[in-house]
């Protein structure tokens, strides 16, 4: 299907602004007005310009499936029906980790699947590049392939539109009910495959001097040197982990009155010297260059052997977020490279 | 599918000071809680917090549950201030337990010091449940002092079975405290033991240090990497290998362990700490 562009952000502006109620909640990329060299995830097309095709923005998907601060016990119930659009291929590659973490044989987090549930996820191809990302280093493309209820692939002002699940299949019948929507042609289909391919070249092409080896094995056989020097300047602030789309890790606070037993969880981070601190003080990583390298493996080693799947998805938010302007990409390059050097001597 | 994070209320029903530092809870759970030995629970003091700690009690029994606790951080403090009557929450049990078929037959060689007694009971009273399915079992017990020695009232009966030896040993004996039973660290009395190490299982727990030297001292004496049991204590913070805080390289103490054979966990780092 083919849809105007004006059509859909005039849709999901009147769907945010509660005009039109398929979803009772609507998210989206927008440029801010008052910040307009980035792209935030928002529901209040108020705030800007929405941009839902260019590069991935400031927030992770994961924040909306998997809350900063959220009761899990007793678990919320009848959580709104949300859309988000414009979501990006990393972010899907992201959710798939923290499905496979969150909803599986042996455990299940409750409101993670209340929240995921009720979600429509519609991703949308990159036509732009952050200077961080770096989703070709990783295996992934600028392109979601899988993970999506529909996808959006701009072409001038309009979009290509494929839906693949039931809930993707909803969302187009809510846009049909709204505007019309033209059936797709083969050389819209053929223009696509070509944007795709340029986008590829161009994520290849920043990070030309950052392609590494893809043995991860070897991260964990690196001595200590290399991390010590990758690390140096790593002040273990943990915006790193709060903004990665695939850090999960959490605490639980007891928010109880009397005998009604009430759990929070609220975010951690492995880079914090209390993360892995046990009463009484001991702690197995009390080095910031042990934590630093925690998460690396976390993400290449710990993350692929429990879930089948790289931790990192080549956003590039954690290079962005850091205060010691820590190049992610870099540093993994430097270590595997180190790591290389270890094995053949 | 019920919530993962589920709380069960329970009363204290009892307080047994057993040290200075260690306390146990008798509790009655509001429903029953059926464990296997060596798994682990989510005790939370409501509106404070909650830590990981093993039942010390027999897992044949699950209307009721004992606790034993050293104080040693924030949350702890405040078990160490709840008296009878109090509500506390239970989440669990979590983690892989002792597999007690493996020692069906053996002697099996309990190795332990200060808390480390706690899980180690559970065992213990487990295994005396069907005592003579086991050749015999040795009980290494350690503790600081004599004042920090637990489960003091239980031991003259522990000691009643022909097949059990329990042996107590205290680091040291400050002035003004009694004791007629060994003295050195509890891995002292690995020396003087009489079990073929080849076949047997031994099962350790106990503070960090203790542990590690535990280990050593039995593969020095020829026990089998596979057949060393270590509850390996973590900051287990939600039960069931989600929050990652213990990792150890790609296992989860939580959910993965506590309960260990050496030989599975020797190469991941910091395992000690």
């Amino acid at each position: 299907m083919i849809v105007k562009a004006d059509a859909l952000f005039s849709f999901l502006t009147r769907c945010a602004k509660e005009e039109l109620s398929p979803y009772s909640q609507v998210f989206f990329p927008l440029r801010p007005t008052t910040h307009p060299d980035t792209l935030v995830l928002s529901d209040n097309p108020d705030l800007g310009t929405l941009e839902i095709d260019s590069y991935r923005p400031v927030d992770p998907v994961k924040l909306l499936l998997y809350s900063v601060r959220e009761r899990v016990y007793p678990e919320i119930r009848n959580v709104p029906e949300r859309l988000i659009v414009g979501v990006k291929a990393c972010d899907l590659r992201a959710v798939e980790v923290l499905d496979r973490a969150m909803i599986n044989d042996d455990f299940t987090d409750p409101s993670y699947a209340a929240w995921r549930k009720a979600t429509t996820l519609v991703s949308c191809d990159c036509t732009a590049t952050a200077p961080t990302c770096h989703c070709t280093l990783v295996d992934g493309k600028p392109y979601a392939e899988s993970g999506f209820d529909a996808n959006l692939s701009r072409l001038g002002d309009e979009f290509l539109l494929t839906a693949t699940t039931e809930k993707g299949k909803a969302f187009v019948q809510a846009l049909q009910d709204f505007t019309s929507l033209a059936a797709a042609t083969r050389e819209s289909k053929i223009e696509v495959t070509k944007n795709r391919e340029q986008m590829i070249q161009q994520v290849d092409r920043q990070n030309a001097d950052l392609k590494r080896s893809r043995d991860y094995t070897a991260m964990r056989k690196v001595k200590e040197q290399p991390w010590e020097i990758e690390s140096k300047e790593c002040v273990g602030c943990g915006a790193c982990t709060h903004i990665c789309p695939t850090c999960y890790c959490l605490i639980l606070n007891d928010e109880s009155q009397g005998k009604r037993f009430v759990k929070v969880r609220s975010y951690d981070s492995c880079q914090w010297n209390g993360y892995a601190r046990v009463a009484g003080g001991g702690t197995p990583r009390p080095k910031m260059t042990e934590r630093f390298r925690n998460r690396y493996l976390c993400k290449f080693d710990y993350m692929p052997s429990n879930f089948d799947r790289l931790g990192c998805t080549g956003c590039g938010r954690c290079t962005d977020a850091c205060p010691a302007k820590i190049d992610f990409r870099s540093a993994v390059q430097m270590i595997l490279k180190a790591g290389t050097l270890e094995q053949t001597r | 599918m019920s919530n993962p994070y589920r709380v069960i209320s329970a009363s204290i029903t009892e307080v047994i000071q057993e040290s200075p530092l260690i306390r146990t809870l008798k509790l009655l759970p509001e429903e029953p809680i059926v464990f296997k030995t060596g798994q682990f629970v989510e005790l939370s003091i409501p509106n404070i917090g909650e830590g990981p700690f093993t039942p010390s009690s027999s897992h044949y029994i699950s209307d009721r549950m004992d606790i034993t606790i050293m104080k040693t951080g924030f949350v702890t403090d405040y078990v160490h201030r709840a008296q009878v009557g109090d509500t506390v929450g239970l989440r669990g049990p979590y983690g892989s337990h002792y597999p007690l078929e493996k020692f069906d037959g053996k002697d099996v060689l309990i190795l332990g010091g200060g808390c480390g007694l706690a899980p180690l009971r559970s065992l213990f009273l487990t295994l005396l449940h069907d005592v003579d399915r086991y050749k015999s079992i040795t009980f290494f017990a350690g503790a600081k002092s004599p004042q920090d020695c637990i489960y003091k009232d239980q031991v003259s009966g522990w000691r009643q079975f022909p097949t059990v030896r329990f042996v107590r040993s205290v680091d040291a004996v400050p002035e003004g405290q009694e004791w007629n039973e060994d003295v050195g660290l509890v891995t002292k009395l690995l020396a003087n033991l009489d079990i073929d190490p080849k076949t047997n299982p031994a099962i350790v727990c106990g503070p960090p240090l203790m542990m590690k030297f535990g280990t050593l001292e039995l593969l020095k004496n020829g026990f089998k990497e596979s057949n060393i049991y270590l509850s390996m204590e973590k900051k287990m913070y939600c039960g069931f290998g989600q929050c990652r805080h213990c990792v150890m390289g790609p296992y989860y103490a939580c959910k993965d362990g506590p309960v260990f054979t050496y030989e599975s966990i020797k190469n991941e780092e910091g395992i000690w700490e």
